[in-house]
Order: structure tokens, then C-alpha cells, then sequence
């Protein structure tokens, strides 16, 4: 199909809008980091890289970023861990309530944040157990191991259990058939599943709010800094944030890329 | 226990819940033999194989190879190997890493596998550039024998086929079945095929096995199973066939409700006072203008359909629509519509008896 002219200038309006709507107010707090005012106000009037500067040698950000980290970290491995099984278990077995179990499984996702991070809270105060990072890591594996496991499912139910029966078939046990073949399989799909289960957690603020208790993510102190106590680092760190995922997504695709060009390189040697 | 097979099966039997499967299969298959199991979906032919390959076990019966009882053996410890329908060929590997995968299993040194990987390269008629390929790379027969290879390469007592070529166009089939029975020839190694295809087993198998509602209903060579089947089941699945139900009376005079029958004449199988159907294949009906033959009886030309080497005719009669076949440089001289006289003789017929 062709396109008319005029129909091609709606489109890169269109397109051109859409992009600014959704990077401009990203790229305002680029400029804002870069500012050497104390306060935001545009247009900038002198650059400086100083307050990033002060971020870096700040004790109260490194304590930011470990205790963001940790958590991401943790909710990762647990969320894989749990996805490979829970993903296994799906897309492999037939047992009774499969699917009434998958369905309560995946149900958190559509709690509202805020809800689900009062509920736990309460429930931690039941159990008695003082809100820390640590209680953060289990509210945010809540809601984000279900969508780990969605994301290793979807790979698994592509796969034809015929390549594990073979495996067996030729001489192979119950382990050597997971290092072989399983894991080698599931693997695009754990590593997307790390990959999302890490963003989510690194970005979440609701639930982070309710439970991490004295302790403080990175995106509950940008909140609490722009709601009293405005302080330049807040579009500095928030710069940081950003640019870490950016950076994770980026190793992730080098890895892959890395992977294939070894591959070809290998077949393209005869 | 006899131990005249390289393997045995002796009642066995395979439920799922209420449901029979298998219903007290007995079998021996020689070693160095091509045995097919051909039936309809549901037949239980796959559970069967997955029996004997140990993806399933056994509710009641024994499966004995050669002097060992394996029926509770897992499926990684026993010395045969499958070829999937999927062919389950790893993605993640190239060709030669499949191949080389029972033999890395079994821990034999990379190059000694490799060597072997490049033999069975050979035997299979694949370049030995083949060996880095990736299986994406690879066309569909070229997967079959990336497949056959590596389930050679687990050098398997008994190697397994469940219906492995039932996804490959009408062609490849034909060239790879050809290609099986020529490399079990090869091999000298003992092949169990499954499949649905009744074409397929015919071309390769030195015994067929006919399977319906979970038991054998006739073994025998493909010869036999084709021109002498015990019931009407195999007579047709084995191919288009013309019954016609016939019966003897207490002298012994055969009669037939729909068929001309040539006084004095007899069939071995047909005694006095019973009763069956007479079958006879497409091939050896003739038009009986001149007379001479057993049986006889007449019908209008109803289609003619043109097979390639061959043209099938629908004849329309009393008995139902008949099929006849001939050769090409054979055909009938009678138009569509036209009314004519068909006869055969008794030496091409088969009779099967009222029991079936």
C-alpha cells in the first residue's frame, strides 16, 4: 500500500508528538541535574557536573543505591528461581487445579500497588516482624515473581517436551537432562524474566513505600525530597537511576548479541 | 519363558483410569527385523512405543529383551532409542552436537566422537560440513537424517520410529522410506516403526503388525496382510478392497445376494453352512462380455478418476459402488453411464469367514 504525502505528515506529526510526550519530561531532568542552581528553573544559566560530583561522594546515596540494589538483586534471583519452577510446573505437569492455581498466582499483578503494600504492611505488623529492606524484598517478590513466572511460562509452553523424553531416551538422568537441555532452553526467557523482575524493583515505589520501614529505596527518597526538603540531587540521582537501567538493558542485549556472533562465527569457520 | 525373539511382550497391558489401551499384547520380534505397527489414531500404537521405549509403564504384562525383563526399567537405562515424530532434535545445538549427545552422555572422549559423528555424517549421505550446521539451518529431510544419526549414534539394541516422517510432503516420504529400509539393510540393527500410513509399512517392513482398540488384529508379512487379511478391518485398511458377503448352503453350493456365482465352483475357506465376506482388491476385476468367470455382476459406470499410473472406476451395482482399477494403457472401454458386467475369478479372491 501506498502512503499519500499528506497522510505521511500526519504520521511523522503524530509520531514526533508521541516521542516528545513521553522523553521530554525525562530529558528536562537531564538538564535539571546539569544545572549548578539549588533550585530547578529554566532555562538553565550555568552547566555543572557538581552536584554529581556530591552524589558520588555522598554517604547518604550510597546507602541509597545498596539498599536499592540489595533488594533488586534479591527480588531477581528469588523471582527466577521461583519463575523456572513455577513456569516448569505450568507448562509441564498436568495436575488438578492447574489452572485455577495459575490464575490466583498471576492476580497480584492486577492488585493496585498501594493496596497490596498496606495489606502486607498490616500482615508484617501481625507477624510481628519490624518493616526493613528486607520485608521490601517479599512485598515486591509479591508482585513481581508472578510476572517472572508469566514471562519463563511463555517460554516453556514453546517447548516440546519431546527434547527433555529424547534426552532421557539417549542415556541421560534427571539432572544432566536439566543442564543439557532444560536450562539451556528456558534460558532467553529466565534472563528477560531477570531482567523485567530487576527494572520493577529498582523503580517501584508503592510498594517499597509501605514496607522497607527506616530503611529507604531510591525512588521513596526522590519522593520524600520532592515533597519536603527539595534538594539538587534529586535530578541527579534520578539521572543515575535511570541511566543504571539503561546501562543493565544494554549489557543485556551485548550478552545476546555476544552469544550469536559466537555461534555464527563458529558455523561460518567451514 | 521361550527366548525365541530379541524382544517380548507377554500380556501386556496398559490402562489410563477406566480406559484399555492396551489390552494384553503379546508379540516377538526377531532381532535384524523391520517391524511395523500400522493402525488409526487411538489404535493404541503410541502408548505402545512409549511402553517399550520405558516413557510409560506397564499396568499388567512383561516386556523381555533378549534374557533381561525391562518393563520396570527406566527409559534412561535401557539399550534402545527412539526416532520422535517431532524428531526432538536440540535447537540449541548444531548437528554434530546432536549427534555426539548420547555419546557425550556416556562420557566417550571428544575426539572419538567426533569421528563417529563424521562416519554417521557419512552413512546418512550428509555433507561433513554439516557438522557446525545449526538445525534451523537444515531442511526438513535433512533433519530426519540429522535424527536417524544421532539415534545411531547411541548404537541402540532395538532403534524405535514413531512415525517419523508423517510431517514431510509426499516425495521426501517416498525417498526417505526407500532410504530407512536401505540403511536397516546397512545397519543390520532391529527397527520398530510406528504409523498410520499402511503405504509406508508396505515399502519397509519385513512384518506388519495391524493394530485396532488396543490389540493386534492380524501379523504378517505385507504380502499376506494385502492379499489375505483376516477381517474386514484389515481388508480395508489395507487399501481400497470389494466385499462382497456370500454363503454356503448345506451341499456346499455358494451363493451370494448380489453376486452371479458359476456353478461348481469353490473356495477352500467356505464350508457348508457358513456364511462371510468375499474379498477381491480393485486390480483384479475384468469386464465380462465374453463370460468365463467365477463370479460375476453388473453395475453402471459411475466415475473415473485418474491415479497416475493407474484410473479407478466407481462402478454402481446392487452391492453397492465397486471399485475397479486399471492401467493406464488398460482402461475400460465403457463410458460414464454406460451399464456393464464385471467378473472375477476365485483364485484372486479371499474369503473371510463369519467370526470376522
Amino acid at each position: 500500500m501506498t502512503t499519500s504525502r499528506s497522510t505521511r505528515i500526519v504520521l511523522y506529526v503524530y509520531g514526533i508528538l508521541v516521542i516528545a510526550f513521553l522523553y521530554l519530561p525525562l530529558i528536562s531532568v537531564g538538564f535539571a541535574s546539569v544545572s549548578q542552581a539549588r533550585y530547578l528553573s529554566f532555562p538553565i544559566k550555568r552547566y555543572s557536573t557538581k552536584w554529581y560530583g556530591e552524589a558520588l561522594a555522598s554517604s547518604t546515596v550510597s546507602d541509597l543505591l545498596t539498599t536499592s540494589l540489595s533488594v533488586a538483586v534479591l527480588v531477581t534471583l528469588i523471582s527466577v528461581v521461583v519463575a523456572f519452577f513455577g513456569a516448569l510446573a505450568f507448562a509441564r505437569y498436568h495436575w488438578r487445579f492447574r489452572t485455577t492455581f495459575q490464575k490466583l498466582i498471576l492476580l497480584p499483578i492486577f492488585f493496585p500497588q498501594t493496596v497490596l503494600g498496606l495489606a502486607l504492611l498490616m500482615w508484617f505488623n501481625s507477624l510481628g516482624i519490624i518493616p526493613s529492606w528486607k520485608t521490601a524484598v517479599v512485598a515486591h517478590l509479591v508482585w513481581i515473581a508472578p510476572i517472572a513466572t508469566l514471562i519463563v511460562a511463555i517460554r516453556a509452553y514453546s517447548f516440546d517436551p519431546a527434547l527433555e523424553e529424547a534426552a532421557r531416551d539417549m542415556g541421560a538422568g534427571t539432572f544432566t537432562i536439566l543442564r543439557e537441555v532444560t536450562l539451556p532452553l528456558l534460558m532467553p526467557g529466565l534472563v528477560s524474566a531477570g531482567l523485567f523482575a530487576f527494572l520493577l524493583s529498582w523503580g517501584n515505589f508503592p510498594l517499597s513505600l509501605f514496607t522497607t520501614g527506616a530503611d529507604s529505596t531510591l525512588p521513596e527518597w526522590l519522593y520524600a525530597k520532592m515533597v519536603s526538603g527539595y534538594s539538587p540531587l534529586v535530578p541527579t540521582l534520578g539521572v543515575m537511576s535511570v541511566v543504571g537501567s539503561f546501562v543493565l538493558i544494554l549489557a543485556a542485549f551485548a550478552v545476546a548479541w555476544l552469544v550469536r556472533a559466537n555461534r555464527d562465527a563458529k558455523v561460518a569457520q567451514d | 519363558m521361550d527366548s525365541s525373539g530379541l524382544l517380548r511382550l507377554r500380556g501386556v497391558v496398559k490402562r489410563f483410569g477406566t480406559f484399555t489401551a492396551l489390552k494384553g499384547i503379546d508379540l516377538d520380534i526377531a532381532e535384524g527385523e523391520f517391524f511395523t505397527i500400522v493402525g488409526p489414531s487411538g489404535s493404541g500404537k503410541s502408548t505402545m512405543i512409549r511402553l517399550l521405549v520405558g516413557m510409560d509403564e506397564v499396568s499388567e504384562g512383561e516386556i523381555w529383551l533378549r534374557d533381561k525383563r525391562i518393563d520396570q526399567t527406566p527409559a534412561n537405562l535401557r539399550p534402545t532409542c527412539m526416532v520422535f515424530q517431532s524428531l526432538a532434535l536440540f535447537p540449541h545445538m548444531t548437528v554434530g552436537q546432536n549427534i555426539e549427545f548420547p555419546m557425550k552422555i556416556r562420557k566417550e572422549a571428544p575426539a572419538k566422537r567426533r569421528a563417529r559423528a563424521e562416519e554417521l555424517l557419512d552413512l546418512l549421505r550428509l555433507p561433513q560440513s554439516y557438522y557446525d550446521k545449526r538445525i534451523s539451518q537444515c531442511s526438513g529431510g535433512e533433519r530426519q537424517r540429522v535424527a536417524l544419526a544421532r539415534a545411531l549414534a547411541f548404537d541402540p539394541e532395538i532403534l524405535f520410529f514413531d512415525e517419523p516422517l508423517s510431517a514431510l510432503d509426499y516425495r521426501l516420504r517416498k525417498t526417505l522410506e526407500k532410504e530407512l529400509k536401505d540403511l536397516h539393510a546397512r545397519t543390520g540393527k532391529t527397527f520398530v516403526y510406528i504409523t498410520h500410513s499402511l503405504e509406508e509399512a508396505m515399502v519397509m517392513s519385513d512384518r506388519i503388525a495391524i493394530m485396532k482398540d488396543g490389540q493386534f488384529e492380524q501379523i504378517a508379512v505385507a504380502d499376506q496382510i494385502y492379499s489375505a487379511p483376516v477381517s474386514r478391518f484389515v481388508a480395508e485398511f489395507m487399501g481400497e478392497v470389494n466385499l462382497f458377503p456370500l454363503h454356503a448352503g448345506a451341499d456346499g453350493k455358494i451363493a451370494s445376494p448380489t453376486l452371479s456365482v458359476r456353478p461348481g465352483v469353490e473356495l477352500a475357506d467356505l464350508t457348508p453352512g457358513h456364511e462371510g465376506l468375499l474379498m477381491v482388491r480393485p486390480e483384479y476385476l475384468r469386464l465380462a462380455d465374453g463370460g468365463g468367470f467365477d463370479f460375476t455382476l453388473s453395475g453402471v459406470v459411475h466415475g473415473e478418476y485418474a491415479l497416475g499410473s493407474r484410473i479407478q472406476y466407481e462402478i454402481e451395482t446392487e452391492n453397492g459402488m465397486v471399485t475397479v482399477e486399471k492401467l493406464r494403457e488398460d482402461r475400460l472401454s465403457a463410458a460414464e453411464g454406460q451399464t456393464v458386467t464385471l467378473g472375477f475369478n476365485a483364485a484372486n479372491t479371499h474369503f473371510i469367514g463369519d467370526a470376522a
